[in-house]
């Protein structure tokens, strides 16, 4: 195909206006990514191999990737990336849960209704003030402050309306950075920060209760891993069901019953040291010293129920209305991923009453963790930072601008058949939010291989002993710290294939579920 | 009766509503309540129990552009010098480069587009290595040049604008051209002016990441008087930490200019965001 004279005059404008910006692509883009991959399989230090001392540099082939794979710690630092990803279905329910709250009608309300809401917000608050002054309650700063803080704000909501309460929302995430991250540090300074200061007389008061409930706390356990267990076969149930009716395909059902089955099976290792003895690590032993064969036998038997129904199901019922094989996976890697995080989160609760006997006994009595600098610790901090920054996020307005999507006809014809607002929000806001939220979580996946470097670099330099390190700030203190830059860039490599393998998911599955 | 009932349930509801708002938002406000009070505290007093200051202290805020080995004000006139030039630069190669890609035909020009994009799923750690050797190269390192110049082409900036420009109507540059006007006059007088929303969104996002940008100046800056505010605060953290009331007075102080762009900018940002996101 030859090019006609026109042809190269426009090429030649249109090249002329991208000029500027596909030079520095080349620059920035293109070359480091070409230079990246050769680094990748070279013995690049920076001590040796710079512009002020070349000694030759060796192809090493694929000996990077082989000494990752084989670095002791390296499963700690991939697990730790994973552990921190564990924030984003919360954090994406919290955005939820405000855009609701932010979006339903009598926050917008008329201003007569706002008005008088108003004006009796006032007089209770006066009147708190008044009753504060006269019991003699209002003596201590501390809670004139947090009185007239949450006056103020609750008079300035109701006057303002939405616009007051989405600013205030969206502050942490906006302001989030080193600033935000140095704050937290001191919030959660063991000895003197406020949480921990606020925390102390409240478990003070608990440890008695701690104490009491001491003899219960095997009995709480089972109780919280039964409940893990029956959410499980709710799942398990909910997908049959969906399955069944020809709303979710094969790969789906398969993908769903392998997630929703992990929490039960790291729920072995985590709470019965049967698992421990196998692997040979007994020194973890001291945490959970209680044998809790019981565990592995409870959490075996929910399994078998659920997977028993499915494969029962599967392959001998079968379904009612076929579908296309790959149908409704978006919503089986949302539900099922959210509904696994959650039931992890329960076998951990599980795991703090099994040895909260031991902390209670012990001479203080229940004491507040040290945060930042407890290993055990460390990523929860972080992970309740992140949260705090993530419910005011851009997901929080994506949200909203999905609501406001959604047509106001299909409540109107929820009102009229009498559907309950549980009902309601499972039936239409969540199916018509399905695009949004698939989006949300696959960028926030995305972030989440990549983050966690200036919390890390921030709060904890990645310790204590590396609990907090995670892919990203192992390239950082590989690359830029001991300068082995070969090695770095192999990691780098790695990151951006597991980066690739979420976006094409998100490519191949996320359009079709936009459109379904 | 029944229209009685409604209107206070309705009220009810309101009310009750508007307690859970309140919560929420003083939860997530509580943090930035005690950096204030803190910063307004003696040292001494930072560990008590109760969050206010006996008596303001508000020399903390003059103390920190004063303190040996703490250059504040240097810093925060670095980010906003880098900051500035980072955002024109890109803002400006990304319309360019947005024109070209919306609005421009030439063979080719959709395979380069994909190209850009291909290039938005790679993780910026992966580039960052090989940059900093060739900043090392170019002798950039620890310059401001070398903190502007990899920041000022941005592959994301550029899909943003493009899609704006693309719900331009086409019949404009049909109409400008029966005019005689040349492509450079298209661009600036015509397409420009109507994708200020997408401009604007663009300005706000640039500027925020290259204020709170930590990984880059991290890397590249040496000398503690060219450091911006995010690496500065870090160095104040890590060498004059324990005097916790005026790092965070110094923490209040960097807050600032993005708490003023967010409410000076709040509805644009927002439009912005639905641009950016659900169309990404």
């Amino acid at each position: 195909m030859a090019l006609t004279k026109k042809d190269w005059k426009e090429l030649f404008i249109g090249i002329g206006f991208l000029l500027p910006n596909i030079l520095g692509f080349l620059a920035f883009t293109v070359i480091p990514l070409v230079m990246s991959i050769y680094m990748a399989f070279t013995d690049w230090n920076l001590e040796m191999h710079n512009y002020f001392r070349s000694e030759p540099i060796s192809f090493v082939w694929f000996d990077n990737f082989v000494k990752l794979f084989s670095d002791p710690d390296f499963p700690q630092y991939f697990g730790n990336t994973f552990f921190m990803m564990i924030g984003i279905p919360f954090g994406v329910a919290g955005s939820l849960v405000a855009a609701l709250l932010l979006n339903m009608d009598f926050v917008k309300g008329d201003n007569r209704k706002r008005l008088t809401v108003t004006m009796i917000l006032t007089a209770v608050m006066v009147c708190c003030f008044g009753l504060l002054a006269v019991l003699g309650l209002g003596g201590t700063g501390m809670t004139i402050l947090m009185v007239s803080l949450v006056g103020g704000v609750l008079i300035l909501g109701s006057i303002g309306g939405k616009t007051v309460y989405r600013t205030l929302f969206y502050f942490p995430y906006f302001t989030a950075g080193v600033a935000t991250y140095i704050l937290w540090k001191k919030l959660y300074s063991p000895e003197n920060g406020p949480i921990n200061n606020a925390l102390r007389p409240l478990l003070d008061a608990l440890t008695p209760v701690a104490i009491l409930i001491s003899p219960a706390c095997e009995a709480i356990g089972i109780g919280l891993l039964v409940v893990v267990g029956l959410f499980y076969l709710c799942m398990v149930r909910r997908k049959l069901r969906l399955w069944r009716d020809g709303e979710s395909g094969s790969v789906s059902i398969w993908l769903g019953m392998i997630l929703s089955s992990l929490p039960l099976i790291f729920a072995w290792w985590w709470v019965s040291p049967t698992w421990l003895h196998i692997a040979g690590k007994e020194e973890a032993l001291s945490l959970l010293s209680r044998n809790a064969n019981w565990v592995l036998l409870l959490m075996l038997i929910f399994l078998g129920i659920g997977w028993g129904r499915f494969l029962y199901n599967f392959f001998f019922v079968g379904r009612k209305y076929t579908c296309i094989i790959d149908r409704g996976i978006g919503d089986s890697t949302i539900v099922d991923g959210s509904a696994m995080v959650l039931n992890m989160a329960l076998v951990g609760l599980c795991c703090v009453f099994w040895i909260l006997p031991e902390m209670a006994a012990a001479e203080e009595g229940l004491t507040p963790p040290n945060w930042t600098s407890d290993y055990y610790w460390a990523k929860p901090a972080l992970l309740i930072m992140g949260f705090w920054g993530a419910i005011g996020s851009n997901n929080m307005l994506l949200y909203l601008a999905g609501l406001s999507g959604v047509p106001q006809e299909l409540y109107e014809a929820a009102d009229i058949d009498g559907a309950t607002p549980w009902q309601r929000f499972w039936n239409i806001t969540w199916p018509q939010l399905s695009n949004v939220t698939f989006f949300i979580m696959i960028m926030a996946v995305i972030g989440g291989l990549q983050g966690g470097f200036d919390m890390a670099r921030v709060m904890t330099d990645g310790g204590p002993a590396g609990s907090t390190t995670t892919l990203a700030y192992y390239i950082y203190t590989q690359g830029f710290g001991t300068g082995r830059l070969g090695y770095a860039s192999a990691v780098s490599w790695l990151l951006f294939l597991m980066v690739f393998i979420v976006t094409m998911f998100n490519w191949k599955f996320g359009n079709r579920y936009t459109n379904e | 009766m029944q229209e009685k009932n409604r209107f206070w349930g309705g009220f009810a509801k309101l009310v009750s509503l508007n307690v859970v708002l309140t919560l929420m938002a003083v939860l997530l406000v509580l943090p930035f309540t005690w950096m204030i009070l803190a910063s307004l505290k003696v040292l001494d007093e930072i560990g008590y129990d109760s969050w206010l200051p006996e008596v303001c202290q508000w020399h903390n805020y003059r103390d920190v552009f004063t303190r040996k080995g703490i250059f504040f004000g240097r810093w925060y006139w670095n980010t906003v010098f880098v900051s500035c030039w980072i955002t024109f630069l890109q803002v400006f190669t990304s319309s360019l480069a947005a024109f070209s890609f919306s609005r421009l035909r030439w063979k080719g020009r959709d395979q380069v587009f994909f190209l850009y994009l291909a290039t938005m799923m790679l993780p910026g750690l992966v580039m960052m290595i090989p940059n900093y050797q060739n900043m090392i190269l170019f002798g950039l390192v620890d310059s401001y040049t070398g903190l502007i110049l990899p920041a000022a082409f941005s592959a994301f900036g550029t899909f943003l604008m493009r899609q704006f420009m693309m719900n331009i109507p086409k019949s404009l540059d049909e109409a400008a051209e029966i005019d005689g006007a040349t492509k450079w006059q298209l661009y600036w007088d015509v397409v420009l002016p109507l994708a200020r929303p997408a401009l604007v969104t663009l300005t706000i996002f640039t500027f925020i990441g290259s204020y709170n940008n930590l990984f880059w100046p991290l890397v590249l800056m040496k000398t503690p008087d060219k450091y911006t505010l995010p690496i500065g605060m870090l160095s104040f953290q890590s060498s004059q930490g324990q005097e916790t009331n005026l790092l965070m007075a110094a923490v209040a102080m960097s807050v600032v200019p993005m708490i003023v762009i967010f409410v000076l900018m709040q509805k644009q940002l927002v439009k912005g965001i639905m641009l950016g996101g659900v169309k990404g």
